[in-house]
């Protein structure tokens, strides 16, 4: 096995900082006309009326809430799981945390548009926030829905400086290697910074404290998104477990979003060396222990309405076991729990690359599943049986919803275009930490030989 | 003086001849959005007749229940606005005041009864529907929930005229639209606080019960209906 | 700012140089304070002065959070009773939606106040003002000495080269 070798990472980093294939420019062109193509239907729905959605009564909600709760489950992959694994001081997180942060801002930026695409008048979207206005009104905190701004707000701010933070001396990095404009604009973002022992030790102070307030804020954020629905008296919104079945949940979909982020990314920058089998081995039964916490929740809910047998939650509960919703409901068993049981508990399947993969995207298809579930079915039966309805999506939802999970590739490309995806002054630490001196670049002494470590495996294997 | 608006409906007198809905939709200015709509469960009806089949062939019984907002005590619709364009209004009513509202859509989610509407374009009446528009009712644009006010309109001419005319409102000088047009007379309006009113006499009958009381909404619509 | 450094090229000798400077800081006309220091990464397991290093960040993030989470409750308190509209009859203030905003705004105050001192604390942003030489990146460890007397300049050149500088420089570079 190769020794660490700063300089390679170093390389190996900025290299697609600097160097853009045509293949960039394909993809990222085929992801920005679907996502004109699904602004172009905002438009649309914006001129003609939110009448083009499928929505009715007494389905006043559908695709948009729930892309809007899958993007802020999504988003639960980075900041949270990164905290967790800053916290625990987990040496392996190290290669993973930044890609992970990152999927964090964008999923949030996202998931917030869609309370305002949703609204039946969003260019008043802005009557949400607290501010002092000519009407003498303010909004009303009673409302979920303003606990939701003043969470996600929270959180965005929270998750960004979050990502920022330790960004600042591989801004420093690429300042110093870079030319042209690129010098201006990351010597901009570096804030200047030299790398001082103060600077360092106040770096690594903010990031303790940061990661300690933002997991109660990640908890919360979802928990609150849960209570959108569990306030309103609504057969199966109503329920207690809501909190934590939505923030398990939505760690489930953020390690398995982060998982498929993290296999394009070694395949697409080649970043193999530091993306191991290993790091999607203990991804992958993270994933595997949070599919299972997912069963448990579903067999909590699902049990306790069965059992207690009252009509309007029967209604709700048949018409996802024996109505309309059946297949879909099976479906997204399978996809986030069999799949994942059978794959990530067999150890020769969970250590390839392919078979977390695989997991990971029946689960981000399982966990959207899971959402729509849990959204519409209640309120296509809710309580008087002679205002039922049903919910078809319309192709602007479909549109739009496309839309965002184009926006969402494209962001997180163009981001690892700007931005190191890889922390290096946190990978360099790492090797530090574990007693390989760091070396100068220039130091021709040959580098000391290594004990194969048993934690890392060599790449490639 | 506060009030408590209340509406007590018997029905064991109603027909199910949906007078009440057509001039409800008269009075308050409510938008015909076309088969096509209707079809998609997009159709504006505060008031509805709801009909319910008992027993099995051939000994089958027709119920109807006239549903519409409930104006409840403990309005699940109100606390979840963000913008306070639903509220609880001095009088006991549940209000909408639609200049507030973004069309969050969240009060019809809420409310348990499916009561509340949603414009999901702007409103177009057919000819010659649009000459017959209500003065004294607003005409809601896209966006924009609506629903049942007990005909608000009503309530604030009799009580300015009152207040004019210096002597207390009485329960009978206005009606809502359907109450006014029920043929039966299944439908009784007043102050559920005074207990001398008819309506609160009603209210205290052996046959009322309210709907989905179980939620806890403490509904102002009172059901008379003799158990069978 | 001006300042005579060597580039060391790994920690051990950047160690070495720290202590010959410290050592012969009262000959040369300089005090610790004078030392600076610059790294591509935190150097924690070294004597570079990482770990002497105090900070109230912890109890600013709390007092950030207290404020935050007090104006949030004046913020909640105050507009609702601005405008006292009754709903789902509710108190006009809530113990619990209040005890919500109030919680997110909380956490708030301690990140901002968390992001505000660092960036007070550490000196940022210093656009092109502090000791630095892009090698750094490389991997070179800069330690040198601020604003030395012209006197015993070629002293300090000296040191710093005896020490294992691969390169000594003046900054800034003329």
């Amino acid at each position: 096995m190769a020794a660490h070798s700063p300089e390679k990472l170093n390389e190996d980093v900025l290299r697609p900082l600097v160097r853009t294939s045509w293949r960039f420019y394909l993809t990222g062109g085929i992801l920005a006309s679907i996502v004109l193509a699904a602004l172009a239907a905002f438009i649309y729905q914006v001129y003609t009326g939110i009448g083009v959605s499928g929505l009715d009564r007494p389905v006043f909600w559908g695709f948009y809430i729930t892309n809007f709760v899958f993007w802020i489950g999504i988003s639960h992959a980075g900041t949270l799981i990164s905290a967790i694994l800053r916290l625990t001081d987990a040496r392996w997180r190290r290669p993973v945390t930044r890609c992970a942060e990152a999927i964090t801002v964008f999923a949030l930026l996202i998931g917030g548009m869609f309370p305002i695409i949703h609204l039946g008048r969003p260019y008043l979207f802005f009557w949400l926030f607290p501010y002092p206005s000519e009407r003498g009104i303010w909004p009303n905190f009673h409302s979920p829905l303003l606990w939701d701004a003043f969470a996600i707000s929270t959180y965005l701010t929270g998750s960004s400086i979050f990502l920022y933070l330790p960004t600042i001396p591989d801004f420093a990095l690429v300042r110093d290697k870079a030319q042209g404009w690129r010098k201006k604009f990351y010597g901009f973002l570096s804030l200047g910074w030299t790398g001082t022992p103060k600077q360092w030790h106040r770096l690594e102070m903010a990031m303790r404290i940061m990661a300690v307030v933002i997991l109660p804020v990640a908890v919360s954020v979802h928990t609150i998104v849960s209570w959108d629905f569990a306030m309103a008296p609504v057969p199966m919104w109503h329920s207690t477990v809501f909190g934590p079945y939505f923030v398990a949940g939505a760690i489930f979909s953020g390690i398995a979003a982060l998982i498929i982020a993290m296999a394009i990314l070694r395949k697409a920058f080649h970043l193999e060396e530091y993306l191991t089998p290993f790091h999607f081995d203990k991804l992958g039964k993270l994933l595997l222990m949070m599919s299972l916490v997912w069963a448990y929740f579903i067999i909590a809910e699902r049990l306790t309405v069965w059992y207690g047998n009252e009509s309007p939650e029967m209604a709700v509960y048949w018409s996802t076991q024996q109505g309309r919703f059946t297949h879909l409901f099976w479906f997204m068993v399978i996809c986030n729990l069999a799949v994942p049981f059978l794959i990530l508990s067999i150890k020769q399947f969970r250590n390839t690359i392919t078979g977390p993969v695989i997991a990971s995207t029946t689960v981000v298809i399982g966990m959207w599943i899971e959402r729509f579930l849990i959204i519409v079915p209640p309120l296509e039966r809710k309580y008087l049986p002679y205002s039922w309805g049903t919910y078809r999506p319309s192709w602007v939802e479909i549109t739009i919803t496309a839309g965002t999970f184009a926006a969402m590739a494209l962001l997180y490309m163009i981001f690892s275009k700007l931005v190191p995806i890889i922390s290096v002054w946190e990978m360099k630490l790492g090797w530090q930490q574990e007693g390989e001196v760091p070396r100068a670049v220039a130091s021709q002494a040959p580098l000391p030989q290594l004990a194969p470590r048993a934690d890392l495996p060599a790449a490639g294997n | 003086m506060a009030r408590q608006w209340g509406m007590v409906v018997d029905l064991d007198r109603c027909t199910g001849c949906e007078a009440c809905v057509v001039a409800c939709h008269a009075e308050n200015n409510i938008a015909t959005v076309g088969e096509d709509q209707a079809a998609r469960g997009r159709a504006m009806h505060w008031m509805r007749v709801e009909r319910y089949w008992e027993g099995n062939f051939p000994n089958v019984r027709v119920t109807y229940r006239p549903v519409f907002c409930q104006q409840c005590g403990d309005a699940p619709c109100e606390s979840v606005c963000p913008t306070y364009a639903s509220y609880h209004n001095p009088e006991g009513l549940n209000a909408q005041i639609y200049n507030r509202c973004i069309g969050t859509r969240y009060c019809g989610n809420a409310c348990p009864y499916n009561v509340r509407f949603f414009n999901f374009y702007n409103p177009v009446w057919d000819k010659p529907l649009n000459l017959q528009l209500n003065p004294d009712v607003s005409v809601r644009s896209v966006g924009i929930m609506e629903k049942c006010t007990f005909c608000i309109q009503r309530i604030k001419v009799a009580e300015f005229r009152a207040q004019a005319e210096k002597r207390p409102l009485k329960d009978e000088e206005f009606n809502p639209a359907c109450v006014q047009s029920c043929p039966p007379k299944a439908m009784v309006f007043g102050d559920l606080d005074d207990p001398t009113s008819e309506v609160s006499r009603l209210a205290q009958s052996n046959r009322s019960t309210r709907l989905l009381e179980e939620v806890g909404t403490l509904p102002n619509v009172i059901y008379l209906r003799s158990v069978s | 700012m001006r300042a005579v450094y060597g580039l060391y090229p790994d920690p051990a000798a950047a160690e070495r140089a720290m202590k010959r400077l410290r050592a012969s800081g009262s000959t040369l006309g300089f005090d610790a304070r004078h030392i600076c220091l610059a790294a591509s990464e935190p150097l924690d397991e070294f004597d570079l002065g990482w770990k002497d290093q105090k900070t109230p960040m912890p109890w600013l993030a709390a007092l950030g959070g207290l404020i935050g989470g007090t104006s949030g409750y004046f913020l909640v308190s105050l507009t609702q009773r601005a405008y006292p509209l009754p709903t789902g009859n509710m108190p006009i203030v809530a113990l619990w939606p209040t005890g919500i905003v109030v919680y997110e705004m909380t956490m708030l105050g301690a990140i901002l106040t968390t992001f505000i001192s660092l960036l007070v604390s550490a000196r940022l942003p210093h656009w092109s003002k502090g000791v630095y030489d892009p090698a750094v990146s490389e991997g070179k460890i800069l330690v040198g000495v601020v604003n030395p007397s012209q006197a015993t300049h070629d002293e300090l050149v000296k040191t710093l080269r005896e020490a294992g500088a691969e390169e000594v420089k003046d900054f800034p570079s003329s």
